[in-house]
């Protein structure tokens, strides 16, 4: 044996021991994807109709047949308006993309002229009917140019509008990202520990010639990337079955996430030296779980709620954590955006962790 | 030198003395026994010299180290088998082995220690699904993955069916074999008696007598008890004044102690006696005796703690 080799054969052993704990991981990963499903089906189910504004500079009938043939897709309307229409359409999500078609097309496309690109704006935001646009757009313009033997007409990337149209799916994936910072955090140190306790697991380890530092760090640690695993397999989740997008830099989550993760791990950890069975640490961990859930701009932003509640909320740590994640994830915020988110909730973990470890009983 | 000193040992919990100025050693590959009822304080003497309590005064060396000074070391030395099943859920019996063969500088390997008790078959099942003898034997071989030279054992049968603590007996007999010394505590009698070589008996946080389970016997139960129903009608002031009976103890049976037994039970099986059979107006038109359910057996450290403190062991 080293130290490391003791203190990674029982955080591991506290990590698979929580993968396999089914019941913990349906109020934790399971609650957080539960509330997705909920929230896409009330604001997400939009069918496969796609609405498209076109801005029409070319106004030839070879731009005529181009937007005929794109409206013979079932379930594609396209609108051709002005420029600032179109936008301003994209800005407030009522069309999915706008088509700019520029005024070259009809001589390009026939031989007349340089070779021309059809431009795609969408409003970042959207999910899956982004997608579903992007392919029937490219599908269309492709069969279109190859209708006529060469390709002088080509359809431009898809290119990101200035504002991003959040859609709920982008907003709850760091709201959901929060819930399990706060929820795995709080709840595998505080009643794992609990439990380990008053089992006399604990007291076990410390028969061996173990040093009581490691046992602690290795159960608070495996609580931690608990959190992380979860963390992980909710993004993948997010994106891959739900659309969820991130605007922002994904190297830039990671500070969050871990100082999150740190804080409410520490929480948890803090509430193990009050309580002294885990009926004690459940309900200790529900007293703070919840009205956090509910207080720091998770599920709607905190703009509706009573000052005090606000400012209660500004000191505790998940209105940080929750604020930093949408910071990058939605509107693509840079690290100066969320310094202080990420201070507060260091400060937090620093506090909680050496308070926890000083008041921590054995017994 | 001696494999456990202890000296004038007290812990107090508040204004509770758990342990009360407890002296005693232990030598090299004996099997010692501390024997007593629920908190006589055997548990928190046995977690005093394992390291993991702090004891109010006294001195503790286990195989030559000061264990106040140096736990680590000694715990490097030691087994240990706590009273609870002290294992983490959601582990397997293998992953249990494996665990704690991280925890020492040196491991026997898992899969020789799990042949060695049995436990290969389980080796997939999670320790929570395990029978109590199973459980226990799991609780043994994480004692004695480090290859220790002292094993402490806390209750190591309490709960079990009798064959399942037969196979926990045989294991520690097995231990003892391969020069262990071995401490464990216990409040069966028998266990104590079959097993150790010399016991501590404990009431109260005081050593009240320490020695073989023989001697213990020959000073504080010396004698033979014979025990029968008391029937109705049976006349008790007639047995105290038998030949060779000390003491006559009637409840819901009759126990004569004697140190004569074959006086004894010539006199309570002669014909003519008040209470024999033959002849006899009985009820049953048998003309069977009075004297009836008999069994004669000889002291036990059941009734050596009787004796030393005038209580039962199983209060």
């Amino acid at each position: 044996m080293n130290a490391f080799g003791a203190f990674r054969a029982l955080a591991l052993n506290r990590v698979r021991a929580s993968v396999r704990d089914r019941t913990s991981l349906i109020f934790t990963l399971g609650l957080a994807v539960l509330f997705m499903v909920i929230f896409g089906l009330l604001f997400g189910g939009n069918g496969v109709s796609l609405t498209l504004d076109a801005v029409n500079s070319d106004n030839t009938a070879a731009s005529a047949g181009y937007l005929t043939a794109l409206r013979s897709v079932p379930g594609v309307t396209v609108d051709v308006r002005s420029h600032a229409t179109a936008f301003a359409d994209l800005k407030d999500d009522s069309v999915v993309a706008v088509l700019v078609i520029p005024s070259g097309f009809g001589a390009a496309y026939e031989d007349k002229g340089p070779s021309q690109m059809v431009e795609i704006y969408q409003a970042g935001g959207s999910s899956s009917s982004t997608a579903i646009a992007d392919d029937v757009v490219a599908n269309v313009t492709a069969g279109f140019a190859a209708g006529q033997g060469h390709s002088t007409i080509t359809l431009d990337s898809p290119k990101t509008a200035a504002v991003n149209q959040v859609t709920e799916m982008d907003y709850m994936l760091p709201s959901m990202i929060a819930y399990i910072l706060l929820f795995s955090g709080v709840n595998y140190v505080a009643i794992g520990l609990v439990e380990m306790r008053v089992k006399q697991v604990l007291r076990r380890f410390r028969a061996t010639p173990v040093r009581s530092g490691t046992i602690l760090a290795a159960q608070v640690v495996g609580g931690a990337l608990i959190v992380l695993l979860q963390i992980l397999v909710l993004v993948l989740i997010g994106i891959w079955a739900f659309g969820a997008r991130n605007y922002g830099s994904w190297l830039l989550l990671i500070p969050p996430i871990v100082l999150g993760t740190a804080a409410f791990v520490g929480i948890g950890f803090l509430i193990t030296s009050i309580a002294k069975t885990s009926e004690a640490a459940r309900a200790l961990s529900a007293m703070v779980t919840f009205p956090l859930m509910f207080l720091s701009g998770i599920f709607f932003p905190m703009t509706g709620l009573p000052q005090v509640v606000q400012v209660i909320s500004r000191i505790l740590p998940l209105a940080w954590a929750s604020d930093a994640l949408h910071q990058v994830m939605n509107n693509g915020a840079s690290f100066s955006a969320i310094t202080t988110d990420c201070l507060v909730m260091a400060a937090w973990a620093v506090g909680a962790i050496a308070l926890a470890t000083w008041r921590f009983r054995w017994d | 030198m001696a494999d456990i000193d202890v000296t004038g040992l007290v812990k107090r919990y508040g204004h509770v003395v758990a342990v009360d100025g407890l002296s005693f050693s232990v030598q090299k590959g004996e099997v010692f026994g501390m024997l007593g009822p629920n908190g006589a304080g055997k548990t928190t003497t046995l977690e005093i010299i394992e390291g993991l309590r702090a004891p109010d005064a006294g001195t503790v060396h286990v195989l030559g180290t000061d264990v106040l000074a140096h736990p680590g070391t000694v715990k490097e030395r030691i087994g240990v088998q706590l009273q609870a099943t002290a294992l983490p859920d959601f582990t397997k019996v293998r992953e249990a082995v494996e665990l704690f063969a991280a925890l020492y500088r040196q491991a026997r390997p898992v899969a020789e220690l799990m042949a060695e008790f049995n436990l290969e078959e389980k080796a997939d099942a999670y320790t929570d699904k395990l029978s109590g003898g199973q459980m226990q034997r799991l609780s043994i071989a994480l004692a004695l993955i480090n290859d220790p030279d002292l094993v402490f054992l806390d209750e190591p049968t309490t709960g079990l069916d009798p064959q399942a603590r037969l196979n926990i007996w045989t294991v520690i007999e097995g231990i003892r074999q391969r020069g262990k010394t071995v401490v464990l505590t216990t409040h069966y009698m028998e266990e104590a008696e079959r097993l150790c070589d010399r016991v501590a008996v404990i009431d109260r946080g005081h050593i009240v007598a320490l020695d073989s389970p023989r001697h213990l016997i020959a000073a504080n139960a010396a004698g033979t008890t014979v025990e029968f129903a008391r029937v109705p009608g049976l006349d008790v002031e007639a047995l105290r004044k038998l030949p060779g009976v000390d003491r006559v103890v009637a409840d819901g049976q009759v126990s004569l102690t004697t140190r004569t037994p074959e006086v004894v039970l010539h006199a309570l099986l002669d014909p003519q006696a008040p209470w024999a059979g033959a002849g006899s107006a009985g009820g049953d038109g048998e003309g069977e005796g009075m004297i009836r359910d008999l069994v004669v057996r000889h002291g036990t450290l059941e009734d050596v703690f009787l004796s030393l403190t005038g209580r039962s062991l199983r209060e």
